[in-house]
């Protein structure tokens, strides 16, 4: 039982339907640090959550969390704290119940920390769950998922339809829960700039695949955006314009580093910023399977089906 | 302890950190034996990523300016004469090299140039007296 | 407390919020059979088994609290076997409740009821209980509370009625078998478990239209 790896996804495909949710997706996370999922909606950012947490299906693959391969023992998830962008309590709950419904099934459950969280984020126990603004009922689910000495803190989407201030709390908490060199956090969003500091590893997702993944500095050195007038990015052989964008006075375009150069020289080459990556991926339109062909699933695929949960 | 990070430097944030890190040390600001915020403390209160501190740290004590030890953190070593008088020559080296650049840019000469620095250290002179 | 009680407390807790609708839909059936004490307690807990026993899952499709099981430290069986704990626990409190208060209106009305109508009277109670829960509960677990829907909890309700009349039962008439509708609740209780055990892994997961990515 390995503890260096928070989790670790190896080949997983999911299938949703006629098509495939994800598709050879690997990727994994050293103990210790953020991981930061990119991609547009629908890329699978949440179908690799469930998946990773046992709640859907894999069709092949393997998926390995705090150091047990799945199907994971049920008690696992005593160190997992799960954060999705939607409540999953009883809008009736006050915030007192939910502490007294969650308290038993937990070991290590945190009553004190829990109270010290609503106040800290200004949550009155008195009230509902369903009153709460989008920005509170998040930091509710944080405050649950904080509270029973988790070691691995997931978050789907937590900062979309937040404000500001919220989201700069959020990164707050999260580099707060990362003092402990035994905890992790997997961060979904579509967000770039939530994790353009804190993230320390990223992986970023396309139509259910792995487009990359690796430290955020190897990512950004593994891309140039390119910047010229309307004729200077043309399709030449040996150079993917990844989402090129074409209007009157320019094209802009995202290539992988070692095939930057072999533009010509008129074109501006520069550095990317995360944002300009995760648009020009999510931009990408495959030009060589249009009926998406290779992702359907055939009736009588022989691929292992390994049920998850 | 002072870092302030810029969005527009230009230079990554692991740079940032490190050459703050380095001119106070140098400066004596943060003299011998000072006790430096764990890597995941400063990332948390830099609100950057952990991975950017560490790599920080690792150079500065590639450079012989601070110490790491595992589970304690991270403190400042004594200066170096030897290291620290490294460590400025290239930065005397860096910035005459950048000045050299301008300088052919601006269609200069070595003359110009001996001129200017002439200049520089005539005012430095006087305003050392003043 | 075994996990298994602890997810019939959960399913409590679940539905805690609307007890004051679980207490109107007793009182509306005291109402009705307080002038048939002797149906009062298969009465209510026909009412209690289609209308209550089942709520945990009505809200549950509503909140989203399969997330929650999937989240919290709960394997599939217990949240299952929990469930039909929950029911269960319906039924040994709309029993005593019911009995107690049928004993009262009976003596209100000086009707008769002893032993040889109370034993029949719980027993029958039980079977249908069990018959009912046994067949709403797979469906539930398969399709989810929205799909199934009033229709799907209130058919069997209607559909045992309908026997009970059909076969014109009363306390008289099964008091030969009263041991054979004993094991047949039981029976039908674990069969059921097994059968929602089965379908359970092709439940509709996120029913819920949460984004589907």
């Amino acid at each position: 039982m390995s503890s260096d790896l928070a989790f670790a996804l190896r080949g997983v495909s999911a299938a949703a339907g006629n098509t495939f949710a994800l598709r050879d997706v690997t990727f994994a996370l050293p103990t210790g640090y953020v991981m930061g999922l990119i991609g547009a909606n629908g890329a699978g950012k949440t179908t690799t959550i469930r998946c990773l947490l046992g709640m859907y299906p894999i069709d092949a693959g393997e998926i390995e969390l705090l150091g047990h391969r799945a199907p994971e023992p049920v008690a696992l998830r005593q160190d997992v704290g799960v954060v999705l962008d939607h409540t999953y309590l009883v809008g009736d709950w006050r915030l007192v119940e939910v502490e007294r419904t969650l308290r038993p099934f937990y070991n290590r459950w945190d009553g004190a920390r829990y109270r010290q969280l609503l106040d800290e984020f200004g949550l009155d126990p008195r009230a509902k769950v369903k009153d709460l603004s989008r920005g509170m009922a998040m930091k509710l689910m944080i405050a649950v998922a904080l509270s029973h000495q988790a070691r691995l803190l997931i978050l789907d989407e937590p900062t979309s339809g937040l404000d500001p201030v919220s989201r700069d709390e959020l990164i707050g908490i999260v580099g707060d829960f990362l003092l402990d060199e035994g905890h992790s956090v997997l961060f979904s969003t579509h967000i770039t700039s939530d994790l353009d500091r804190i993230g320390d590893y990223l992986t970023i997702l396309h139509g259910g695949r792995v487009v990359r993944t690796g430290t955020k500095d190897e990512i950004l050195e593994a891309y140039r955006v390119v910047r010229g007038g309307p004729d200077d990015l043309d399709d030449r052989v040996g150079v993917e314009l990844i989402g090129v964008r074409r209007t009157q006075t320019g094209a802009q375009a995202l290539v992988r580093t070692e095939e930057a150069d072999l533009l010509s020289g008129d074109v501006l080459v520069e550095p990317p910023t995360l944002e300009e990556i995760a648009v020009h991926i999510g931009a990408r339109v495959p030009h060589r399977d249009p009926d998406h062909r290779a992702d359907r699933r055939q009736p009588d695929s022989s691929m292992s089906a390994r049920r998850v949960a | 302890m002072r870092v302030v990070l810029s969005n527009s430097a230009g230079l990554p944030l692991y740079q940032q950190v490190k050459e703050q890190l380095g001119t106070a040390i140098l400066s004596g600001e943060l003299g011998e034996g000072t006790v430096l915020p764990s890597v995941r403390a400063l990332a948390r209160d830099l609100r950057i990523s952990v991975i950017t501190t560490t790599r920080a740290y690792a150079e500065l004590a590639a450079e012989g300016f601070i110490a790491t030890v595992p589970g304690k953190g991270a403190f400042v070593l004594p200066l170096d004469s030897a290291l620290v008088r490294e460590q400025l020559l290239r930065e005397v080296e860096g910035g005459l090299q950048a000045a050299l650049d301008a300088a052919r840019r601006a269609g200069l000469h070595r003359e110009d140039l001996i001129q200017i620095l002439d200049g520089l250290i005539q005012a430095e002179q006087y305003d050392a007296i003043q | 407390m075994t996990t298994v009680a602890r997810m019939a407390v959960l399913d409590l807790r679940t539905v805690w919020p609307y007890r004051y609708y679980s207490l109107a839909v007793f009182g509306l059936g005291v109402l009705v059979f307080a002038s048939r004490p002797m149906w009062m307690v298969p009465g209510l807990v026909l009412l209690f088994t289609s209308q209550i026993a089942p709520y945990p899952f009505n809200v549950a499709d509503k909140a989203g609290l399969e997330t929650l099981y999937a989240v919290l430290p709960l394997s599939r069986r217990s949240v299952l076997y929990g469930h039909y704990a929950w029911a269960t626990a319906c039924f040994v409190v709309t029993a005593t409740a019911g009995t107690a208060l049928a004993l009262a209106f009976a003596r209100v009305q000086a009707v008769p009821l002893g032993d040889r109508t109370l034993v029949p009277m719980l027993t029958l109670s039980w079977a249908l209980f069990a018959v009912n829960i046994a067949i709403q509960f797979p469906l539930l677990v398969r399709f989810g509370y929205t799909r199934v829907s009033v229709l799907g909890t209130t058919l069997p309700l209607a559909a045992v009625v309908g026997t009970v009349y059909k076969l014109q039962l009363n306390m008289a008439s099964i008091q030969n078998w009263l041991p054979l509708l004993g094991a047949a609740g039981v029976a039908a209780i674990v069969v059921s478990a097994a059968v929602a055990t089965t379908v359970d892994r092709r439940r509709v997961r996120y029913g819920r239209s949460v984004s589907s990515t």
